[in-house]
């Protein structure tokens, strides 16, 4: 529960948790690091080896403990350092938007996208982009759930 | 209507067979409109055995729960087969165990029934409140037929048919070893209607709906046991180390059950209604479920519980599948 409860901590608004896989997105989050690309601080990394390691279980669990909003980077269709992962993660995590969109959970709130090694920039842009569509919205976390609009 | 002897017959003979433990089918309740399960060990239970629109229940369950007791010294294992009677749905539910190899069909004789729908018990029961005794209902084209105390009501089919039975598209068991009767006709295409309907509402409209229900659920799992498809040995829900869901009773820790449950049977889901109907909450789950089997026909042309040799939606992927929602 260590990680979940950072979540609250981390005290900014938005706040996002951002899942990216050990083998792409994660490098590409290193190179928008090394670039010295800005992207905002809102977000709490966590790495896993592969994006079909999230259980759409995290992604609910991060709501609950805090936060705005959810985004799952991973590696792009054919890339995929276990070969497939990504379009498992992809055919869970489309269900599971579908879902949370029809139990009034507004959809920018979950997003799902593909980063690659190189793609740096890409990285700071939907951070970025997210984190400002989230500013738009009402905090979902801590003051009560859902109530979106 | 199924014919009663028929169906008596069926089991009899089969309960007789060397190579058959029990079966497990249908019997009166023992109050107002409510079927009770029962178990013919030997031909002469099998004179209790009934079939009409009031046997809701999907009996898909109890091979699974059935507990294995340890073995004593130099006992064999009891390797008998368990007959089980079904509907159209319960053999769809049956045909997903399979895929998933939660059971064999070898292990299973089954009694297949073609379903005309059963009845929603809640609306029967606000129909007639005081009925305390086990009553039992006649069906005749389509309507409903109640003697109750000497008189003889008839009441539309449409007013009391389960919802779920009103979009069956598959009434007629997918598998079974035994047919009584013809196989009923298919008029239904679903339409998914209710849950177009409720698509258009805006995002805070659904959310004030799902939280007054949600706030009614009192987390009793009842939806999970009574699911065929809720078999894991150890649900989520009883982890303690990660402990997924508190056990608190609030609303967002039931909005997590909620969802998690509705998630865990996409593409598996079998639209029994089991789930709604143990519900004391009075809770629609079925409008969650539904919300993913359309989902889950239109992004992946796939239907739970057809073939027991196809692989699980999950469990498989289409380097087509549809991407509009990446960013
Ligand atoms: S049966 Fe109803 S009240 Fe009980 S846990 Fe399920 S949804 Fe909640
Ligand atoms: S979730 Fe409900 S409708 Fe679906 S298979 Fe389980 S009990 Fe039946
Ligand atoms: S809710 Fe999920 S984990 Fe629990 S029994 Fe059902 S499928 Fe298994």
């Amino acid at each position: 529960m260590s990680k979940t409860t950072q979540i609250t901590e981390l005290n900014s608004n938005p706040n996002v948790v951002l899942f990216l896989c050990r083998w792409c997105s994660g490098k590409g989050a290193d190179l928008a690091g090394t670039s010295r690309l800005h992207y905002p601080t809102n977000v709490l990394p966590i790495m896993v080896n592969c994006s079909s390691r999230i259980d759409p279980q995290h992604v609910v669990e991060a709501f609950l403990e805090g936060a705005d909003g959810v985004l799952i980077t991973g590696c792009h269709f054919g890339d995929c350092h276990y070969k497939t992962g990504n379009y498992k993660t992809f055919r869970r995590m489309a269900l599971l938007s579908r879902l949370l969109k029809q139990v009034g959970v507004n959809p920018k709130r979950f997003r799902i996208t593909w980063i690659s090694a190189t793609e740096g920039a890409k990285f700071a842009k939907i951070t970025t982009e997210m984190v400002e569509d989230l500013k738009k919205l009402p905090p979902y976390g801590k003051n009560g759930k859902g109530g979106d609009s | 209507m199924v014919d009663q002897k028929e169906l008596i017959n069926a089991v009899k003979e089969t309960v007789s067979r060397e190579d058959v433990r029990y079966i497990v089918g249908y019997e009166e309740g023992t109050y107002g409109f409510e079927t009770a399960p029962s178990f013919a060990y030997t031909s002469d239970d099998a004179r209790k055995f009934i079939f009409n629109p009031l046997c809701t229940k999907n009996l898909v369950v109890y091979p699974i729960l059935e507990e294995k007791l340890p073995l004593k010294r130099e006992e064999q294992e009891d390797d008998r087969k368990i007959g089980i009677v079904v509907k159209g749905c319960d053999s769809r539910a049956l045909v997903q165990i399979l895929q998933e190899k939660g059971l064999k069909r070898e292990n299973l004789v089954l009694i297949g029934i073609p379903c005309t729908g059963v009845v929603n018990t809640k609306k029967i029961k606000d129909k007639f409140p005081n009925q305390t005794e086990y009553t039992d209902v006649k069906e005749e084209k389509n309507h409903y037929v109640f003697s109750i105390e000497e008189s003889v009501q008839k009441i539309p089919k449409k007013e009391l048919l389960a919802d779920v039975c009103k979009e069956c598209e598959y009434p007629n068991p997918v598998i079974f070893d035994i047919l009584i009767g013809e196989e009923t006709e298919v008029e239904t295409e679903p339409t998914y209607i209710e849950v177009r309907e409720f698509e258009e509402k805006s995002l805070s409209e659904k959310w004030e709906y799902w939280k007054k229900h949600f706030e009614n659920c009192i987390r009793c799992y009842a939806c999970r046991e009574a699911c065929p498809l809720c078999y894991c040995k150890t649900c989520m829900a009883d982890f303690l180390d990660p402990q997924w869901i508190r056990r608190s009773v609030d609303l967002s820790e039931n909005t997590a059950w909620n969802i998690m449950r509705a998630f865990h049977l996409a593409g598996r889901c079998v639209s029994c209604g089991e789930c709604e109907r143990a519900c004391p909450a009075e809770i629609p789950l079925m409008k969650l479920n539904k919300v993913l089997e359309k989902e889950i026909r239109e992004l992946y042309d796939y239907t739970a519980g057809l073939d027991p040799e196809e692989k699980t939606l999950f469990g498989t992927f289409n380097p087509d599948d549809p991407e509009e929602f990446i960013m």
